[in-house]
């Protein structure tokens, strides 16, 4: 008898966990397609890409765009999208200001404390 | 009768008044202390404001001298605006600063920035 | 009247902005060695290639000491023998390099046929590929060893970078590279200018800026801080992402015409590589 309990008890569990687990995965996946803001991180970080190859197609890439567009996928694929949506519009801003940098200087000019140096 | 309990009333009112400052002064020029303490950590910070990599400023070791030492800013700079503005974007008073934009490049944020202005100011 | 006494300032400063921006290969190297001169007027022109150390003297002191028993030296030998050994078909570099070990002076140069700035790591992996061999890495490993060898067989040779007239484009590489010297990149906003000529002798926190003149005369270098001999594209990408830039490729377009560039800049120096630096 008391066997038989304990079988059966693991079989419930058993059970009981497998379902659980479905429903805590159905729960998921539903959450994630409905959770506006997944939207929201996809847009800001394709948006994040788009500027820095800007910046990069002028030579004006920064050193950590690149990584915190990398680190904000892998938020948004832990279901982390506030701080991926942060870290996406800083990559985007990043790429903004490393393309006006580059096009700002588009121009030669040569400083004014070496100016002086070619005359005569 | 009525008099000098308005008196003392007033007495009374004045020593709250007065207990309350108390109370509070201290409490307030603790705040200010930490958050001068904050602005210095950032300024120090080599991964923030990394001041000293150019500039000598009094309590910081080994600093550089790119740019001229951090003292008297009261007097350099009256006008806490005109520094503040130096340290967000030192290129609008001199397009060949070697000082990073540490606002307009946002390599601090607004509130970093506020915090180092007032520790910087206070040198 | 004051209005047209700024207005004529000002198209003075455009004529000037516009006349130095234009100047030509000679002029810039004239003006380079002037400001150098001007700001470090006790160090003489050959100690140049000595970089820093020819105006740190307390760090001099150390470097001297390690020049002793230069931690180069294991490269150079390795060198040597990469450069005897023969490769799969039999052949070796000199087949490449018939005037070599001692030809780092010849480069980097303007190869009109390929229309771009040959460096010399680059020239060896051509040789390499001719050969039927796997090219080299650009930044560490065994064409450290190759260059060092070479560098050390080539001491003393004279800088004398050509800008050939007869090709448009060699001069545009050249202008290219001097407007890489010059541009500010990165979160930090710095251009090489910022620190190699405009600040440099001053100290970055117990770091001393170093000349730009002389840049080139030593590589490949060990550096303390490397543990190993590295490249002198491999030294530009550490600077650019120092200052917060996404470095370039090794022998990319960028890098080479910014060694073309600071190379001439050089003319005149003597190659004094391997180096061995902090």
């Amino acid at each position: 008898m008391m066997r038989i309990d304990k079988t059966m008890t693991g079989v419930a569990l058993a059970l009981a966990l497998m379902l659980g687990g479905g429903v805590a995965m159905a729960a998921g996946t539903d959450a994630k397609a409905a959770d506006p803001k997944a939207a929201e991180a996809a847009k800001v970080i394709e948006h994040a890409e788009m500027a820095r190859k800007r910046a990069a197609s002028v030579d004006g890439e920064w050193r950590d765009t690149a990584k915190f567009i990398k680190k904000a996928r892998a938020l948004a694929k832990e279901g982390k999208y506030d701080a991926a949506i942060k870290l996406a519009k800083k990559a985007k801003r990043q790429g903004e200001l490393g393309y006006e940098q580059a096009v700002s200087q588009e121009k030669l000019r040569i400083p004014s404390y070496f100016q002086s140096y070619y005359s005569d | 009768m009525t008099r000098s309990n308005t008196k003392l009333a007033l007495a009374a009112g004045i020593l709250a008044v007065m207990a309350g400052q108390l109370a509070v002064v201290p409490g307030a020029a603790a705040e200010g202390n930490s958050a001068l303490e904050e602005g210095k950590k950032l300024a120090f910070s080599r991964k923030k404001g990394n001041c000293l990599a150019c500039h000598m400023i009094e309590g910081g070791t080994s600093p550089g001298n790119v740019g001229p030492p951090l003292i008297a800013m009261k007097a350099r700079y009256p006008d806490r605006a005109k520094l503040r503005a130096q340290i967000w974007d030192a290129s609008q008073a001199n397009p060949d600063t070697a000082m990073v934009l540490f606002g307009r490049y946002q390599v601090l944020t607004e509130k970093e920035i506020d915090k180092v202005v007032d520790f910087i100011w206070s040198l | 009247m004051n209005k047209v006494i700024k207005s004529l300032v000002a198209l003075a400063l455009a004529g000037g902005v516009t006349m130095t921006a234009q100047a030509s290969p000679e002029q810039d190297r004239a003006a380079f060695v002037k400001y150098y001169k001007d700001r470090f007027p006790e160090v003489p022109m050959e100690e140049y290639p000595n970089g820093v150390y020819a105006i740190d003297k307390v760090g001099r002191e150390n470097w001297e000491a390690i020049e002793e028993f230069p931690p180069y030296e294991p490269f150079i030998d390795s060198g040597q023998e990469m450069w005897e050994k023969p490769f799969a078909n039999g052949k070796t570099y000199k087949d490449c390099f018939p005037d070599g070990p001692a030809i780092a002076a010849k480069y980097p140069h303007w190869d009109k046929k390929k229309g771009m700035v040959v460096t010399l790591p680059l020239a060896l992996n051509e040789c390499r590929k001719a050969n039927g061999e796997k090219p080299l890495k650009y930044k560490k490993g065994p064409i450290n060893d190759l260059l060092a060898y070479i560098a050390y067989e080539s001491r003393g040779q004279k800088i004398d970078v050509k800008i050939p007239e007869d090709d448009p484009r060699a001069l545009e590489a050249y202008e290219k590279g001097k407007k890489f010297y010059f541009t500010r990149r990165g979160q930090l906003n710095f251009s090489c200018a910022s620190c190699h000529l405009q600040n440099a002798g001053m100290r970055v926190r117990t770091e001393i800026l170093s000349p730009s003149l002389g840049h080139v005369t030593h590589w490949p270098t060990y550096r303390s801080k490397w543990g190993t001999v590295g490249t002198l594209h491999r030294r530009f990408t550490g600077c650019n992402k120092n200052i917060r830039a996404k470095p370039f490729k090794a022998q990319g377009e960028q890098y080479r015409n910014l060694e073309y560039f600071l190379t001439y800049m050089s003319n005149g120096l003597k190659l004094n590589g391997p180096g061995s630096r902090k």
